[in-house]
């Protein structure tokens, strides 16, 4: 039986697949990228703009051919009547968009568990709830330790107040544990900050409250002068501040007036009228600004 | 707004870092730079690289009146021209291009999804041995049957094709590049040392065992041997002595 016949028919039936190309062609696959590096025809690519793109049109159909050969033949998943290939990684060099993030000190708890050895042991998450026989959750929506009416029935402790609710002495225990978690978050983040900034944690709040002192003090009218001093406290350093007496001759508050009124009504003329501790503050930010940014 | 890239960079610093976007194309028109496009890229908001093209012939998706594929497909991209890896303003303008139309990062793709393909093809270089035109094409593939697995491809011109002239190229300095470039360690390809499979499929490992301090290996404790008892109880020993004597 010679069967090559009507093979050969079946073959000529359709159009080759085969692309033979020189160089092998490379592909990155992960990018669907494929990089031909075979010579050009420079001559077609001279020629009239009409036989350049046919012949660009032949070049990409040959590249893509080649493309589709490939991807074709990678390993694939089926999913909801689509056929996937899984690709392979890139192997081309792309630049990041952002430099990688820096790593974040250890927490306290993350350094105690170092010293100690305690490995982290990964849980399902969910815990078996013999009332109503299903998977719950530990912890969140619908968990098993949110349920309030749960415990229908709580024993008061042997030396608890008789009349005291022990359900609100629950609610009460959960609300300070809430408490003590962020506090002990927002510790943990204060001590990143510090360790950051090149200071040791105790150091870096004895620093705050320093300034918070200071700034309390200087908010008193009378700039913190008769304010009891603590111990060791530095000298404070504020401006004086001078009133102009309540009782006083009429023809100098006038004049006094008419000058502000004067100043205000002449507009930005010149603008030189400037506050000077607020103009130092601002060019002290920007050079600390500055500093920062070139650390 | 007037944006100079190449004399003044601020200005797309300032549009990457508000919009939070890494690519940037900018188009514009003057007598000394006709029809002049800027492709570029940065890098933590500040420019990286970038590339001024000339657009010397241009046709729209309107005027190949084909049809369009959908939108956000991963098209297809193929390079010709070895001078893509030897013109180094050409490997510049491969690797922006490649980033700019990669889309959406994916591990798989639908074999029904290969839309459109995106050719790019080195001209030949000018009398000077400089860069020639880059012609830039889009074409919609439509799979056919070719009686085998692979299909066979056919392709329509479809959307914009574009013949560039490149101009001036800015390329990254070294030490930006080398930090974007960095791959984390935990990315980073882990080698396993010391495992091989032999021809039928059988793991084999090497397991390196440190120094062995006999003296110290912890045994079973027999009391008898332990040493305290030599000098411990005399009258014990000696009695032991007497029965095989």
């Amino acid at each position: 039986m010679d069967v090559s016949g009507i093979l050969e028919e079946h073959k000529n039936k359709f159009k080759p697949i085969q692309v033979d190309r020189l160089i092998p062609t490379e592909f990155d696959l992960g990018l669907l990228a494929c990089f031909d590096m075979n010579m050009l025809d420079d001559n077609r690519l001279r020629a009239s703009q009409q036989s350049r793109d046919r012949y660009l049109k032949e070049l990409s159909r040959e590249g893509a051919q080649q493309m589709i050969n490939e991807l074709f033949g990678l390993p694939t998943t089926v999913d909801e009547d689509s056929v996937y290939a899984t690709l392979p990684k890139t192997t081309t060099v792309l630049p990041r968009e952002k430099p990688i993030p820096k790593e974040k000190p250890p927490t306290r708890w993350e350094k105690f568990a170092k010293i100690k050895g305690i490995q982290k042991r990964k849980s399902t998450g969910k815990v078996f709830d013999e009332d109503q026989g299903e998977w719950r959750r530990k912890y969140g929506y619908k968990g098993v330790n949110n349920d309030d009416q749960k415990p229908w029935l709580i024993e008061v402790p042997g030396k608890a107040d008789q009349y005291q609710d022990q359900y609100q002495v629950r609610r009460d225990e959960k609300k300070a544990r809430i408490e003590k978690n962020t506090r002990r978050n927002q510790r943990n983040v204060e001590e990143n900050v510090a360790v950051e900034k090149g200071m040791k944690p105790h150091e870096m709040r004895k620093r705050e409250l320093q300034k918070a002192l200071v700034l309390s003090k200087q908010s008193t009218a009378s700039l913190g002068k008769f304010d009891t001093k603590l111990k060791g406290e530095p000298k404070t350093k504020g401006l004086k501040r001078k009133f102009d007496p309540l009782v006083g001759s009429a023809d100098s508050e006038k004049s006094k007036n008419m000058d502000i009124l004067n100043r205000v009504a002449k507009g930005e003329s010149k603008a030189t009228v400037i506050n000077v501790r607020k103009a130092q503050r601002a060019v002290n930010n920007a050079k600390r600004a500055a500093a920062s940014k070139s650390k | 707004n007037e944006i100079h890239p190449f004399e003044d960079e601020t200005g797309i610093e300032f549009f990457a870092r508000k919009n939070d976007s890494s690519l940037f194309a900018v188009g514009m028109h003057s007598k000394k730079r006709p029809h002049n496009l800027i492709l570029g890229r940065t890098f933590n908001y500040q420019i990286l690289d970038m590339i001024e093209m000339g657009v010397e012939r241009c046709t729209t998706m309107q005027e190949h009146k084909s049809q369009a594929c959908s939108v956000g497909m991963k098209p297809l991209m193929v390079f010709n021209g070895e001078a893509f890896n030897r013109d180094e303003n050409l490997v510049r303008l491969k690797s922006i291009l490649l980033d700019l139309f990669r889309g959406e990062v994916a591990d798989k793709v639908s074999l029904k999804g290969l839309e459109y393909i995106i050719t790019v093809t080195a001209g030949p270089p000018g009398p000077n041995g400089e860069t020639g035109l880059v012609f830039f094409r889009t074409y919609t593939t439509s799979l056919k049957k070719s009686g085998l697995r692979q299909p066979r491809v056919e392709l329509e011109e479809m959307g914009p094709s574009l013949d560039l002239r490149i101009r001036r190229v800015r390329l990254p300095t070294e030490d930006m590049w080398k930090l974007a470039v960095q791959v984390p360690k935990e990315l980073k390809v882990v080698k396993v040392k010391n495992i091989s499979r032999d021809g039928l499929g059988d793991k084999y490992g090497r397991v390196h065992l440190g120094k062995q301090e006999i003296n110290k290996i912890q045994t079973r404790k027999v009391r008898a041997l332990k040493k305290n008892l030599d000098g411990g109880k005399p009258g014990k020993r000696q009695k032991m002595d007497v029965d095989t004597e």
